[in-house]
């Protein structure tokens, strides 16, 4: 929705044009140096090189891309989902938070490369761990941002409900609900790309598919154009995915300062 | 907090609570609009309890601050009640359309309480506080957060939106301006703890237009209720 209180952007070609100079200059100069220097391509492929493999098999690249995608997103969704229903009862109550919160803290700090593993050992080779890690890391910033959101209520406005008798049911969905979708945004904006790192992590270790597994088979032969072709995908997968939250979350929050300015 | 207090408000009556800052006006109207509970000491609107009145939806509020939800428009805030409680909605409530016409804001329905001025979130918030179509507006301070111009004009616009829904009125300020140029009655508070100190009938003609704050009926009770404050304070 478009209200007065948002700012529209300059034209989207002209906002864009700064962004598209400089990633073309940093791949001529990228390109240049491979011509000069005499780089041999098991180190450093130009970004021809890159280009040419990926354009040689699109599909390829897009079909494993498509597996650590789907991986991703189902791993931010659950993850998502299972700290949201979690944020909601720690809001509810402090007892409830100070059982839970200690738990979630360490499943925060224990790095998701040291339980990958493990995962594979519990949950076998198929998709499962890989949805799992990355709802894993997903977990801790919708939960800590939830609760905080759940409890950032205007107290007036909290005032006024209780004034008119509303229930806590009322109170929740009417104000708290809305008043976490500014804390829940940003904490999307964080957890959306490491849906993605969860998913290649996931993938390294017990993947025949997904770009995680097409990242180790060519480091195994080597084969740097296809690794960078990867790492190419996984970098477009997770600028768009960055630009989705930030085009629903400007949708959602068009009432909110923080969409004033982006 | 507070002590001895004893009144008695009459159906229609605009009555002001004045005294200095931390006397514990905003505690008494919260107290009476069943937000905290007394210590002791019993209050009745109507012959119900706070609570009870809460729940039947005998009383309005209106806070310092608009504390309008900012993802709903204007119309939404206005209706925002209604949406709560159902049960409890009372027949012949006015529409909220009707409301934002009475407070003229008519044409800013569609609009986002951010889109507002001050002064207008503050006529919204006074709208929204009428929907239930309350016996009883309580009012703490709403025009504590306006610039002098929009404060001038609004106290006017209450006036006139006073004497159109035919509320009963308690209104919470520290502006001695503010309670002669409304109340029929002002009640004086000292502070801490805050008794009640006076109940001063203000005699001014009704009904009351821009220019009156300079009769000298309106210099005399100013007078005479400025005089009392201080001699609380000092």
């Amino acid at each position: 929705m478009r209200t007065a209180a948002t700012r529209p952007l300059a034209r989207p070609t002209a906002a864009l044009l700064p962004t598209v100079l400089s990633l073309a200059l940093v791949a001529a100069v990228w390109e240049a140096w491979i011509a000069l220097a005499g780089t041999p391509v098991y180190l450093l492929p130009a970004p021809s090189a890159v280009a040419l493999r990926v354009g040689a098999e699109p599909g390829y690249f897009l079909g494993q891309g498509a597996i650590t995608l789907a991986e991703a997103l189902g791993g931010f969704l659950l993850g998502t989902g299972v700290a949201l229903a979690a944020a909601t009862l720690m809001a509810h109550s402090l007892a409830l938070e100070r059982a839970l919160l200690p738990l979630a803290v360490l499943v925060k700090v224990t790095p998701i490369v040291a339980v990958a593993p493990l995962f594979v050992i519990w949950f076998g080779f198929g998709v499962l761990p890989k949805v799992l890690i990355a709802a894993l890391i997903t977990f801790f910033p919708a939960l800590v941002n939830g609760v905080t959101g759940l409890r950032a209520v205007d107290p007036g406005a909290l005032d006024f409900l209780r004034s008119v008798s509303a229930s806590r049911r009322e109170v929740f969905l009417t104000l708290r609900v809305p008043s976490a979708m500014p804390y829940l945004f940003a904490a999307f904006r964080v957890s959306i790309p490491l849906s993605v790192i969860g998913a290649v992590v996931g993938e390294w270790f017990s993947a025949d598919r997904g770009l995680g597994a097409v990242i180790i088979v060519a480091h195994a032969n080597l084969d740097t154009p296809t690794l960078f072709g990867a790492i190419f995908t996984l970098a477009v997968m997770g600028i768009g995915l960055s630009l989705a939250v930030s085009a629903l979350e400007r949708r959602i929050l068009f009432w909110h300062e923080s969409t004033l300015i982006v | 907090m507070l002590r001895g207090i004893t009144a008695e408000v009459r159906p229609g009556e605009f009555l002001s609570i004045l005294g200095p800052s931390g006397c514990g006006k905003t505690t008494l109207l919260r107290i009476v609009g069943g937000l905290s509970e007394p210590t002791a000491g019993t209050v009745r609107i109507g012959g119900r309890s706070s609570a009870e009145a809460q729940r039947h939806k005998l009383v309005g509020y209106v806070f310092q601050e608009p504390s309008l939800l900012p993802w709903r428009s204007v119309l939404d805030n206005v209706r925002l009640p209604l949406l709560v409680n159902r049960a409890a909605r009372r027949p012949g409530a006015p529409a909220p359309a009707e409301l934002l016409h009475l407070v003229r804001l008519a044409e800013f329905a569609g609009y986002y309480p951010g889109q507002l001025s001050r002064g207008m979130q503050q006529r919204v918030a006074l709208a929204r506080a009428l929907a239930l179509d309350p016996e009883l507006l309580l009012m703490d301070e709403p025009f504590a957060s306006l610039d002098e111009i929009t404060r001038e004009q609004m106290r006017f616009e209450l006036l006139r939106i006073w004497d159109a829904a035919r509320k009963t009125v308690l209104f919470v300020t520290h502006s001695i301006a503010d309670a002669v140029l409304l109340s029929d009655r002002v009640a004086v508070l000292s502070a801490r703890p805050g008794r009640l100190r006076a109940l001063l009938p203000i005699e001014l003609e009704r009904p009351r237009v821009a220019g009156v704050e300079r009769s000298p009926e309106f210099t005399g009770a100013y007078r005479r209720v400025h005089d009392l404050v201080m001699a609380e304070a000092a």
